[in-house]
């Protein structure tokens, strides 16, 4: 189980000016965001910058982080997300210009926080849900996500009818959705523990 | 009716491409003011998001180089300091680094709070302060099930219709299919008469046992206060077997009880009476069939 009450008090002491407590952020979470920005722009360099802008903006925006919204780890996730993704669309706005370098692979199980962001039983149960998944499911679900194409894309690049391509994404998405708990799907755990 | 199903089903696959940003401009604000009067939209969404943000999750954890953290320390830190030092700014909004990067995860959050909203208003009260722990998970999963059971109502609310229109269906297919499968059915062929409409034609499946299925093509639509009635020929003259439909002048077929009592036809007529129908026929016959005699 997330622990959002030590959370929402990192984030609080941020928002007075504290930096010792984004130190702690970036501690807990520099790894989930600079993972998920790896697998999205497949460049190190490009990931760097962006755990640098998630960080800079959550030091920014600390005072209205808002717990009912979603644990801090979706919150950064989100924001990781969405700035990979508009890098992405940006390079491939010009095309011309290669991808650096691949990222040195790290061990899963090597050094780095012990606190974890996210249950790891959850996380292994959408992982064996996404490799269960059809070959079409799980590439519509994949490309929409990270390489962040609209359904209409996603069919184009496939060469696959759109309809499909919307029952796909459908389908695959309620799959994921079976495999987390009702709890996790309607936000028990954004129930923060008072202080 | 079935339109209004598919229509539903339109909407329920754009929650969960809505749910993982693909949407096109367009389709995403479409999607986004129906969801204000859709609950079970709503609703979908808010548990299609985390299945989507679990993606994040799922990817090949690497560590960042150890340089990295001083960077982002510093970068962020070091320039920040002198803003943050004073309190009265702790809010200060963001400069305008990434602005595309906000407005675009700002809709979807905005949304999931209305959508938790709406999940509020009708007492799904999972986000109540106090909820926590075994009582808190229990509740949730209780109030999903609301939730799923809201949204089949919802849906057997739309398809009720339809279910009624095709239970009559099948009623009259079922009494129909008495009328054929009678070993005591007889068909017989209603001819047209001087004067009839253009074009009509009539059929008569005859059970003494289960009565009179009866199908007429070609009809036009009754007049204002006029109806078509059905005839039993008897021996003792014409027995009214009741009035047609005024929707089934189109080959559809409507089956008739043989009238109680009534002595055994020998033909079948139909004709054009003032509405509500007359004990004995007027001049206006348009279909009369007869009982071909049992060999």
């Amino acid at each position: 189980m997330v622990e959002p009450a030590p959370e929402r008090r990192m984030l609080a002491r941020m928002a007075a000016g504290d930096g010792d407590a984004l130190r702690e952020l970036y501690d807990v979470h520099a790894r989930a965001v600079y993972s998920l920005a790896v697998r999205i722009l497949r460049s190190q360099s490009d990931a760097e910058d962006v755990v640098q802008e998630v960080f800079a903006q959550a030091w920014r925006n600390a005072a209205r982080y808002d717990a009912t919204r979603g644990t801090v780890a979706g919150w950064l996730l989100m924001q990781a997300k969405s700035r990979s993704i508009d890098r992405l669309r940006a390079r491939r706005a010009r095309p011309e210009q290669a991808d650096d370098e691949a990222p040195k692979e790290v061990a899963d199980s090597s050094a780095g926080p012990e606190i974890q962001i996210v249950r790891a039983d959850q996380a292994s149960r959408v992982r064996q849900a996404l490799d269960a998944l059809p070959l079409l499911q799980r590439t519509a679900l994949e490309l929409a996500y990270y390489e962040g194409l609209t359904h209409v894309e996603i069919a184009e690049h496939l060469e696959q009818p759109l309809g499909t391509i919307k029952t796909r994404i459908r389908q695959g998405l309620l799959k994921l959705r079976e495999a987390l708990s009702a709890a996790e799907l309607l936000g028990t755990k954004r129930v923060e523990t008072s202080e | 009716m079935s339109a209004d199903v598919n229509d539903h089903e339109i909407w329920r696959e754009r929650a969960a491409i809505y749910a993982l940003d693909a949407l096109t401009g367009e389709e995403r604000r479409e999607f986004e003011t129906h969801m204000q009067t859709c609950l079970e939209c709503a609703a979908e969404l808010l548990t299609l998001r985390p299945a989507a943000d679990a993606l994040a999750q799922t990817v090949p954890q690497l560590d960042p180089r150890p340089e990295l953290r001083d960077r982002v320390m510093a970068a962020v830190i070091g320039t920040a300091l002198g803003d943050r030092r004073a309190p009265a700014r702790a809010a200060t909004p963001a400069p305008a680094s990434a602005p595309r990067a906000e407005s675009a995860t700002s809709a979807p959050t905005r949304w999931l709070a209305l959508a938790a909203t709406l999940l509020l208003a009708i007492g799904l009260g999972v986000y109540a302060n106090g909820l926590r722990g075994r009582v808190s998970r229990l509740e949730s999963e209780l109030d999903q099930a609301r939730a799923q059971s809201a949204a089949l109502q919802a849906r057997v609310g739309r398809t009720e219709s339809t279910l009624a229109s095709a239970q009559t269906q099948l009623n009259s297919a079922q009494s129909q299919l008495a009328v054929f499968a009678a070993p005591d059915s007889r068909r017989v062929a209603m001819a047209a008469q001087k004067g009839a409409p253009d074009g009509v034609v009539g059929r008569a499946d005859w059970s003494p046992s289960r009565g009179l299925a009866l199908s007429v093509s070609n009809l036009p639509a009754p007049l204002p206060m006029r109806d078509y009635q059905v005839w039993l020929l008897t021996g003792g003259g014409p027995v009214s077997a009741g009035l047609l439909p005024k929707e089934a002048v189109d080959g559809r077929t409507v089956v008739f009880n043989a009238p109680a009592g009534s002595p055994a036809p020998v033909g079948f007529a139909l004709s054009e009476e003032p509405e509500g129908g007359v004990p004995q026929p007027g001049s206006r016959i348009y279909l009369v069939g007869m009982i071909a005699r049992a060999q």
